[in-house]
């Protein structure tokens, strides 16, 4: 798959992906889900337990997962009582559409013959993405960089060190796909663009 | 027979209105193609105009997006978070 995205007609976009890569963005997909579920979006403040059960709006203090961290960034620099107030009113929302993105990454794989299983070693699949789709995608795939960057502790400058990195290195991999990610947003924006 | 303002002036009116504005922060991973994307999508801006502001972000650090109230403002930095973008809201110097 050395293409990537292509444009289609009425501003949509098609990549075909071998069983191998579909199974992986579904496995990213999946993890981005989980970890988006994991850590509760509830509040943190010491509130009575009563108040606690009919408080359905959203946590004032940043998420202790750095990835999570990164994905809801504070909104306010130098004031922390007002990033508190936007989380508390954004961060739910913020969530679920993150998680409804790569729910959307996971939905159309599977509509475009993805099977619970690859066990099929010569399977491709073609992906064809309307316009709303792929913006989806592109969000998720910038959230799934995020989160391999973030893990990996990826900063400006540094390709010399990932580039020179022995393969056996467990990061090296990890490299790959966070590069082989950032491969497929650049034909998506490419394709979208046209 | 027009009413002419000195440039002064409709800066003043410009910082009234205007008392609040969304930054957007450089960071390691987002593509350069991507956030000029986004810049487009969003604030609707030409191909140049958001080429411009995301080579601010990319060389300065920082770029001022956005401004208007603060209700506006934090619609606008939700937008860029939901995007990926790390972004924030912060007083205009006016």
């Amino acid at each position: 798959m050395a293409e990537g995205f292509e444009p289609r007609r009425r501003g949509g976009a098609l990549a075909t992906f071998s069983g191998f890569e579909a199974d992986l963005l579904r496995s990213l997909a999946s993890q981005l889900i989980e970890l988006l579920r994991n850590e509760a979006a509830v509040p943190t403040t010491e509130i009575d337990p009563f108040e606690a059960l009919l408080d359905f709006s959203g946590p004032t203090t940043a998420p202790e997962d750095p990835v999570l961290a990164r994905l809801f960034p504070p909104a306010d620099r130098e004031d922390d009582d007002a990033a508190g107030e936007f989380r508390r009113y954004t961060e739910t929302d913020l969530r679920s559409g993150k998680a409804g993105n790569a729910g959307l990454l996971i939905d159309a794989l599977e509509e475009a013959g993805l099977p619970g299983e690859v066990d099929e070693p010569g399977l491709f699949i073609d992906v064809e993405l309307s316009p709303e789709e792929a913006m989806a995608w592109l969000k998720c795939f910038t959230d799934m960089r995020l989160a391999l960057a973030t893990r990996l502790g990826i900063e400006d400058d540094d390709e010399d060190f990932w580039d020179t990195l022995p393969d056996e290195d467990p990061r090296s991999h990890v490299h790959d796909i966070y590069d082989w990610l950032g491969f497929l947003q650049e034909t998506l924006v490419r394709a979208l663009s046209r | 027979m027009p009413v002419e303002f000195e440039q002064s002036e409709l800066d003043d009116l410009t910082a009234v209105d205007r008392p609040w504005q969304t930054v957007v922060w450089n960071d390691p991973v987002n593509l350069m193609s991507y956030v000029t994307f986004v810049f487009q999508q969003y604030f609707g801006f030409s191909k140049k105009k958001a080429e411009k502001k995301m080579l601010e972000v990319h060389q300065d650090g920082r770029s001022i997006v956005s401004s208007g109230s603060r209700e506006e403002m934090e619609r606008d930095v939700q937008a860029m978070h939901e995007y990926g973008l790390w972004a924030t809201l912060e007083k205009s110097d006016g």
